[in-house]
């Protein structure tokens, strides 16, 4: 069954009424996967009694850094040993340029993999945003739930009971 | 709007545990009225080692002041001191003025270090009169110039008079800051302690009542004198590494060497906070004090600092290396790749290599003995680098030195080719090594029994400014900023 | 912050997208003419392309003269942006949020001025793509060990880090103007820019990882860059001047007094020109000062340190050198203007609380930092190239051609013009750090005094 998804809106002032939508979506069977807020600002962690989010960003920037690093190597080293000519005296595999090099290798490999890593641990791009809505930047608070079609109904009555004002689905006017 | 009243449960790893002033003083009052084991064992330790440095003192005194390679090592652990001991105040002064909450319960621990200067003070008047004068064509910064009319009519001494004056200025502004830091605690001490702790601290805090201008002269008084105490390190680290240093090696002009050896001093002050900090929280009673926090939050500046420490170094190399003159050729064989590379080896990898990989890792950094290990590592890898460097400058004598032509007797530049051969310590010197440690160590100590470690003031402070409050769903800290 | 303003959210969308969604009446006019200057530069530059570099007043002894003067300039004010941006951010300093973005962007646009510099500079910039590391067709590579291969490496590393580094901290921005935008394109191409942001906690807890982690990352290489491009100057050894180790530590310390300046100056237009007074509240101008004050004092300090050490040695080719520098004309008036507008004027003027707090007084003041910080690199390359050598009759002289005071007029305008066309597509200001200040921000009741506070998470 397709998956599809539904928006309860909670104004700025109401915080914990969000904070019960999504303990009452728990009590109802929805797992953590299946729903999550949406906010214009970030809270202060566990606001809406949700989990600390887990990630492996680490690994990132120390790839990056690996990578980088060898990369510098390779260039600086291979370079002097492809075309060994003694330039200003130095010796052909010269230490103090090879570090300053494989340095700005490293820290370059280390930055762009770091971003990548924000992007997809962000769980970004997402091409299909389901149900949104943009009063959440002018500071509403969303719950959205995305699961399976047959479900939705449910999460919508859920929402409406824990106090959402509108309810839209994904897909749906915007 | 939260009112001061809105306390929280105590959180594990957060500042002060306790949530009243009342508690904080108590606590902190009993726990330094006792004299505990490992004081007393300490005391008697540092009090050993002090006996040695003082029978390796005699030694060389009685070789006499002639010869400044018997004194090199002696000049080594007198810079050691002011590289660790006298810059360990800087943790203190610069969290207090960037404002940071989590330096309160050691910024005392980092001020009694103050009290270690006293000592150096005592190690640099020997210095007075194994320093050679100006008139032998040693080169001073002050550009004395034996045959310059202007420069010539500058007295000879110049360079022990700046310095001479310069640390005493740095001791008196550290014991100055000690005082005023503590001002408010022996305040305390004066109401609640007896016998001879009471009398002195009665003596020192004379008239402070805890009057509103009172505190607010205190802030700024202590901003001010921490200010002026940094420049006066910047000054006392130039100074020592150009005229007890550099110009001793003939040839030696690094613009950048005193600002290395004034932030080499940073990292290496900020390492002995962190172990004495260590030995306070294991033995003095001070666990709810001396939290994670403070060790997560220092173990950071200590590792930004050794990074400091690689770029220090590799910009005076990579300009001396580059450039291929002689004399810097000479100067790099000689302190560096020669007879002292494994000196300069085991700087390089504790100071630098080994605080870089180990405190990347934030599992080290938070933790309580990963930045002590670490700053075991800074500390010795301090004293091989300073070894390096001092013991090599101290030992250049008439051997090795290329003679200007047409100007017999001034010596401008090292021989490549026929270097000074290297200065292996002695007994004596092994003494003088452990002597000055002890001393320092002593001088604390001692000074800890009159001043508390722990800043009570600051503690009682922070009760009115940081707290836990209920936020929706999730629990936070509220943390103050008066100023 | 002792002066705040708590807004909602609402309102501080509007007032920050003010920008974006409008045009202010000023911002079309300022940029023609911006265009105008570009062009003017450009075409000066054509014109040096077709004749040589002989139109300009490069000549020998001085290779070097406007355009490396220009290009070290520009380099040093891409240090304050994520100098500020970082450390403020590693520190928690909650001032910073209204100042990182435009400190960061300042530095990208400087960046691109400062490599255009060395198009300018060279007599065959159609060779300049030989320091790509391959060697086909060429037969060789790049010579590593020479300091102008680590300058792109190093300049290269922080251009895409720092462009990266904003556009990531950009993205939750980029959906507000997404949500905010009317018309038929703009919601969406925001909406591709911005890859789809919602705002869950996962994605604002890697966005506050991504902050602390980059600002950390991208630290060490601004300090490794501008020691990099001093040390085109500090290794070589037939200049007078120039063979000086504190040279790194030193213009990196010029680089981040001459750029938290430029920021400072920033600040103060944003003020006048996006009406944006509720969010750089004279507290943030004040804070900026006091950061200013202790930069200009350790810039002095490395200063004298440098002139100390150069006289140390009483050498007859330094000395003549230094000389020239102070006592003789042209230079003598450029030192003296040097010296009092970089520090002996605004330092003493930062000293007052009143001027620290004003931001005409600080833009003034700024701007007197950033000239003399362009004639302090003047100095420390013209006259030092003009006494190369120790036999007088090879000294000569520089005299700038207009062709390159035009191109050096065209490099500010370029950076200018960056910065408003940004300003024009993305706010300058950001909008969920200011969303997150007001939210994290709290007040403690003690007795009648009200002390501000702020929100921590608890580990």
């Amino acid at each position: 069954m397709a998956k599809r998804s539904v928006l309860g809106l909670f104004t700025e002032d109401q915080v914990d009424e969000a904070g019960d939508a999504m303990e009452a979506l728990a009590s109802a069977g929805y797992t953590t996967n299946e729903y999550e807020v949406l906010t214009g600002t970030p809270y202060p962690e566990g606001t809406f009694g949700e989990a600390e989010p887990k990630h492996k960003l680490f690994r990132w920037p120390l790839t990056g850094a690996a990578c980088g690093f060898i990369v510098g190597l390779l260039l600086t080293a291979g370079s002097q040993l492809a075309f060994p000519l003694v330039t200003g005296g130095k010796p052909i595999l010269s230490i103090p340029p090879m570090a300053i090099i494989m340095y700005e290798g490293t820290m370059l490999g280390a930055i762009v993999f770091t971003i990548i890593g924000i992007i997809l641990e962000s769980r970004l791009p997402r091409i299909f945003m389901g149900a949104y809505d943009k009063r959440i930047s002018d500071g509403y608070i969303g719950v959205t739930v995305t699961t399976e079609e047959d479900r939705i109904p449910r999460a919508e009555e859920v929402l409406k009971q824990a106090g959402a004002g509108d309810i839209t689905r994904g897909w749906e006017s915007n | 709007m939260a009112s001061h009243t809105d306390n929280g449960e105590y959180v594990e790893g957060m500042y002060v545990p306790f949530t009243s002033p009342s508690e904080v003083v108590n606590d902190l009052v009993n726990n330094h009225a006792k004299v505990s084991d490992m004081w007393l064992r300490g005391v008697v330790a540092a009090s050993i080692l002090l006996v040695l440095g003082i029978i390796g003192f005699v030694m060389n005194v009685v070789e006499g002041v002639s010869d400044r390679a018997v004194w090199a090592y002696y000049a080594l652990m007198f810079s050691f001191i002011l590289t660790t001991a006298s810059a360990a105040p800087m943790v203190a002064i610069a969290t207090r003025m960037a404002n940071a909450h989590w330096r309160r319960p050691i910024s005392r621990v980092a001020e009694l270090w103050s009290a270690a200067g006293l000592f150096s003070l005592l190690l640099f008047i020997p210095m007075l009169w194994i320093l050679p004068p100006l008139n032998d064509g040693r080169r001073s910064l002050w550009f004395y110039d034996v045959n310059d009319a202007f420069f010539s009519r500058v007295p000879i001494y110049s360079p022990h008079i700046w310095m001479s004056a310069a640390i005493l200025a740095l001791v008196a502004l550290g014991v100055v800051l000690l005082w005023l830091s503590a001002m408010p605690d022996l305040a305390l001490m004066r109401e609640h302690s007896t016998g001879w702790r009471q009398k002195w601290a009665a003596r020192l805090s004379k008239g402070w009542i805890g009057s509103t201008g009172q505190w607010n002269m205190l802030h700024h008084r202590m901003g001010i004198v921490g200010a002026f105490y940094f420049m006066m390190l910047v000054f006392v680290h130039f100074l020592v590494s150009t005229d007890f240093l550099m110009v001793l090696v003939p040839g030696w002009i690094d613009s950048l060497y005193p600002l290395t050896h004034a932030a080499n001093s940073l990292q290496a002050g900020v390492a002995t906070v962190i172990l004495t900090m260590f030995f306070l929280r294991k033995f003095g009673g001070y666990e709810d004090y001396i939290t994670l926090d403070q060790f997560w939050a220092l173990s950071k500046l200590l590792f930004a600092l050794s990074l400091l420490w690689f770029w220090f170094w590799f910009s005076s190399f990579n300009v001396f290396w580059y450039g291929k003159k002689p004399s810097e050729q000479a100067v790099l064989g000689y302190l560096m790749t020669g007879a002292y590379q494994p000196a300069f080896m085991a700087g390089f990898v504790l100071s630098f290599l080994t605080p870089m990989w180990f405190m990347m890792w934030n599992r080290v950094r938070k933790s309580f003995w990963g930045p002590a290990v670490m700053s075991v590592s800074v500390l010795v890898g301090t004293f091989f680098d300073k070894l390096r460097y001092y013991v090599p400058a101290w030992s250049v004598n008439d051997v090795g030195i290329v003679q200007k032509i047409g100007e017999p007797g001034a010596a401008h530049e090292l021989a490549l080719d026929n270097l000074p051969k290297v200065n292996m310590p002695g007994v004596a010197d092994v003494f003088i090594v452990l002597g000055v440690i002890g001393g320092a160590v002593l001088f604390y100590l001692l000074a800890s029994r009159l001043i508390p470690p722990i800043n009570i003031w600051e503690q009682k402070e922070l009760v009115l400014y940081k707290f836990h409050k209920a936020y929706h769903r999730t629990e936070v800290m509220v943390l103050g900023k008066p100023r | 912050m002792q002066d705040h303003v708590q807004l909602s959210q609402t309102k501080i969308n509007d007032d920050l997208l003010a920008g974006v969604l409008g045009m202010p009446k000023w911002w079309l006019p300022t940029v023609v003419f911006l265009v105008l200057v570009i062009f003017t530069g450009l075409g000066a530059y054509g014109y040096e392309l077709n004749k040589g570099l002989g139109v300009s007043g490069l000549n020998r002894p001085v290779f070097w003269g406007f355009y490396i003067t220009n290009f070290v300039f520009w380099i040093g004010i891409s240090h304050a942006g994520i100098m500020i941006s970082a450390i403020l951010r590693l520190t928690q300093a909650e001032w910073r949020r209204p100042v990182t973005r435009a400190a960061e962007v300042m530095t990208i646009f400087a960046l691109m001025a400062a490599l255009s510099n060395i198009m300018f500079h060279v007599g065959r910039p159609w060779r300049l793509f030989w320091v790509y590391p391959y060697d086909f067709s060429r037969g060789i590579f790049m010579n590593i060990r020479s300091p102008f291969v680590w300058d792109p490496s190093a300049v290269m590393t922080y251009l895409i880090g720092s462009s990266l580094f904003v556009y990531v901290a950009l993205i939750p921005d980029i959906a507000v103007v997404r949500d905010k935008a009317t018309g038929r394109f703009a919601p969406k191409i925001y909406g591709v820019l911005c890859l789809g942001w919602r705002g869950t906690p996962r994605q604002w807890r890697l966005q506050a990882i991504a902050g602390i982690l980059l600002s950390a990352l991208v630290l060490p290489v601004f300090v490794s860059v501008h020691s990099i491009v001093s040390w085109d100057f500090a290794v070589a050894i037939g200049v007078e001047g120039w063979h000086s180790t504190i040279f790194a530590p030193y213009f990196i310390i010029g680089a981040i007094h001459s750029g938290v300046s430029a920021v400072a100056m920033i600040m103060a237009l944003a003020v006048w020109l996006w009406k944006l007074d509720k969010y750089l509240r004279p507290d943030h101008f004040d804070a900026i000062g006091r950061l200013l004050i202790v930069v200009a004092l350790t810039w002095f300090f490395f200063f004298f340190v440098e002139w100390i050490f150069a006289l140390y040695t009483l050498e007859g080719p330094e000395l003549a050198l230094r000389e020239f520098q102070v006592f003789q004309a042209p230079n003598k008036w450029l030192f003296l203007a040097f010296l009092l507008t970089a520090f002996f004027i605004p330092v003493p003027m930062w000293m007052f609380k009143r001027v620290r707090r004003s931001p005409m007084l600080m833009f003034l003041s700024t701007i007197l930092v950033n000239v003399g910080m362009w004639l302090e690199r003047f100095l420390i390359i013209i006259p030092g190239l003009a006494r190369r050598q120790p036999l007088s009759f090879d000294w000569g002289t520089y005299n700038p051609s207009i062709i390159e005071i035009l191109i050096v007029l065209e490099t500010f305008a370029f950076v200018a013009l960056g910065m408003l066309l940004f300003a024009k597509f993305f706010p300058i200001i950001p909008i969920f750090d200011m969303k997150e200040g007001m939210e994290v921000r709290e007040e403690i009741k003690i007795g009648r005094r009200v002390v501000p506070a702020s929100i921590r998470e608890t580990p």
